[in-house]
């Protein structure tokens, strides 16, 4: 027995031993004088209604990001701890620990830990992470990058994560026992630089995704493609291409799907055209609601139709500023799914009653009358088919003009948007006015009004709410130069909102946002 | 309350204790949309850098962008190094340039499309400013931008040259 304890004291005494030759050793590290700790921090606090509550008809929700990083020479270790802690227990609390380790000193670099790897546009592998959006996508594995000759290849394996906040919570979307595994190789031929600049760029890649714990024997999916990429003087075009070979899940055998990417470009003083055609075959490739891939949507909106399973489209933009005073833009944008009965290039510009698909049209214009007034008018034009299920076809129509006049000591700003909205279940308008008035390197105080012309028809109401009126008023605050507090009382309407073809239905909201943003 | 209490006591810990601190520069080599290569080294051979981080989707990015366009050739005679960081992601490139081009920014626009910029620089909110002097330390930072925040900006680049003459003078 006493053997016993004098060995438990020991073993004691070394972990104390041990814990405190590890905090001599930090701190030690951090005493250097090479050793540089930074970071950054985004903290909200929600207090609202919850419509989905009975009993209890007030709901917290505390969202905590903290990033610190450490770099020592060519070493850098980052961590994010990340908490998201609702007051009802169901769906519970989430919180993970991010880790990176990355040693980089060109042409090197290798990296262990969370990491968002992205090959050309996207049609292979895209993994990224959009925190306005609240979409985490990303793998935790190892990356290897070189540099050599004007090109660059990527090696890297990872288990893929996406954390997405839908419905007011957050959730891991792929918790899977996926691999991926991919090579990026990318070459840029600069072919002339005197008189006009010539570069030309060509790319190649491979990802292959093994299944672990798919029923199918040999569950593997391969992604392969390459881009091709031509600039001469101000005019720039690409092209890229993917293919898949998959497997169909439980039954097996080949599945089959390709994409491709064709963008162009034209970049002038005071003028800009840029011009993107996409065409995806079932390229897109994941689970229910995300992906590994997410092919480019040419909608400014940010609006998809499936994530590149069935998807036709193009963009046309025109930016213009043939007087420093003014600046116009002008957008058509368009996807769909495929439609076999009409003309290739029928497919492509219509948008037709019996497709899916959003046809986006934008006129925008800025003026500057004089140095320290700013007006912005136009007019936004959406049509969406068997986006917004139940709901088959909503045209929105919606003008609105903003005016910003800055008088020095601190400025003002006043919007009125009127949104007209027509669909097979309901006609109705939103409108709204805002103003806001800030003083530099201080503080904007807002002020938004929106109201809806009717109710949403019974069916829709459990969705939507039965508001009508979404008064808000916010506050933002530079506490300094690198922190700043928002805080917001009033509703929001919520809807959908889509970022990058991803898109989400936002539940309206009527409480208070409490926002703390620093860098460090 | 406890959890609140820290989550929001955090930052605060952090913050004012490097308030005005002078950070060193983390170095960079990215490419511009011309395809050129742009390190940090040796742009600060030439003169001080002044970043800001922008997207096609902030609004209130390019309305500094376009506030400080007026004071570009004022800077760009004093070899200052103006850069303008896209972090559009690789879906959005196409249009950075054309757009920038439309705007007649002749800032160097940068592209960050996998955030290794902005990650480096721990920006966390857009757009966010940066000045870096010629010792390469970060001598200003700025997060947001409200009409009228350009005059802090310009003034403090302006001290910036201003301090750099003393010290060549010796006063």
């Amino acid at each position: 027995m006493r053997r016993c304890v004098s060995y438990l004291m020991k073993v004691k005494r070394m972990k104390l031993a041990s814990k405190t030759l590890f905090l001599l050793t930090v701190c030690n590290l951090l005493a250097a004088s090479d050793i540089r700790v930074s970071g950054a921090n985004h903290a909200e606090y929600w207090v609202f209604v919850d419509r989905r509550l009975d009993s209890l008809n007030y709901k917290e929700h505390l969202t905590e990001k903290l990033k610190l990083k450490v770099n020592y020479k060519d070493i850098m270790l980052k961590g994010v701890f990340f908490f998201w802690d609702p007051s009802i227990a169901v769906p519970g609390s989430l919180q993970y620990f991010d880790f990176t380790a990355q040693y980089r000193k060109d042409p090197v670099s290798v990296l262990y830990g969370t990491y968002y790897p992205t090959f050309g546009r996207g049609l292979v592998l895209n993994q990224f992470l959009d925190e306005d959006f609240n979409n985490d996508n990303s793998l935790f594995g190892l990356k290897a990058d070189i540099k050599f000759f004007n090109s660059r290849l990527t090696l890297l394996t990872g288990k893929p994560r996406n954390i997405f906040f839908e419905q007011l919570s957050y959730s891991v979307k792929n918790d899977t026992t996926d691999q991926v595994r991919g090579a990026n190789y990318e070459i840029k031929l600069p072919l002339s630089k005197k008189r006009v600049n010539i570069v030309t760029s060509f790319a190649g890649r491979y990802v292959r995704v093994n299944r672990v714990s798919d029923l199918t024997p040999q569950a593997f999916t391969e992604l392969f493609g390459g881009n091709a990429g031509l600039t001469i003087g101000p005019w720039e075009s690409y092209f890229e291409y993917g293919r898949q070979w998959g497997t169909y899940p439980v039954v097996g055998g080949r599945l089959k799907g390709d994409g491709f990417l064709l963008s162009t470009g034209l970049a002038i003083p005071g003028l800009g055209i840029s011009c993107q055609y996409v065409n995806y075959d079932n390229i897109g490739f994941g689970g229910p609601g995300y992906r590994y891939n997410e092919p480019p949507t040419p909608i400014k909106s940010g609006v998809s139709v499936n994530r590149g399973i069935d998807e036709i489209g193009y963009g046309a933009t025109v930016v213009a500023s043939p007087f420093d005073f003014i600046s116009l833009e002008l957008s058509n944008n368009k996807i769909s799914t495929h439609d076999a009965s009409s003309g290739m290039f029928e497919e492509i510009i219509n948008l037709d009653e019996d497709m899916d698909g959003v046809l986006e049209q934008i006129a925008k214009l800025t003026t500057h009358p004089s140095s320290n007034v700013e007006i912005t008018t136009g007019i936004e034009r959406m049509i969406k088919q068997g986006i917004e299920l139940p709901i088959q076809e909503k045209i929105e129509t919606k003008p609105y003009i903003e005016i910003t006049c800055d008088f020095g000591l601190f400025f003002v700003d006043a919007g009125y948007e009127h949104n007209i909205v027509s669909s097979d279940t309901s006609d109705y308008y939103d409108h709204a006015v805002s103003l806001s008035i800030g003083k530099p390197e201080m503080f904007v105080l807002s002020v938004r009004y929106e109201r809806r012309s009717r109710k949403p028809p019974d069916w829709l109401i459990p969705k939507l709410g039965e508001e009508t009126s979404w008064p808000m008023v916010e506050l933002s605050l530079d506490l300094t130069r690198r922190h700043n507090l928002r805080l917001r009382v009033g509703a929001e309407k919520g809807g959908l909102v889509c970022s990058g073809g991803v898109c989400r239905f936002e539940e309206p909201f009527r409480g208070v946002k409490l926002v703390l943003t620093s860098m460090f | 309350m406890r959890k609140f209490a820290f989550v929001f006591l955090i930052p605060f810990i952090f913050a004012f204790a490097d308030e005005g601190e002078i950070i060193d520069a983390p170095d960079f080599t990215l490419e511009d949309v011309d395809g050129n290569t742009v390190c940090l080294d040796s742009l600060l051979a030439d003169g001080p850098v002044f970043m800001s981080f922008w997207a096609l989707w902030c609004k209130m990015c390019i309305k500094e962008l376009d506030a400080l366009k007026p004071y570009y050739d004022e800077f760009d005679a004093l070899n200052m190094n103006l850069l303008a960081i896209s972090v559009d992601k690789a879906r959005s490139v196409p249009n950075v340039k054309p757009f920038a081009q439309s705007h007649k920014w002749k800032y160097v626009i940068v592209m960050d499309p996998d955030d290794i910029l902005r990650d480096l620089y721990n920006v966390q909110a857009m757009p966010s400013s940066f000045i870096i002097n010629q010792d390469k330390q970060i001598v200003f930072t700025h997060m947001g931008y409200k009409p009228g925040d350009e005059e802090v900006l310009i003034e403090t680049m302006r001290e910036l040259f201003n301090e750099g003459e003393k010290d060549e003078t010796g006063e």
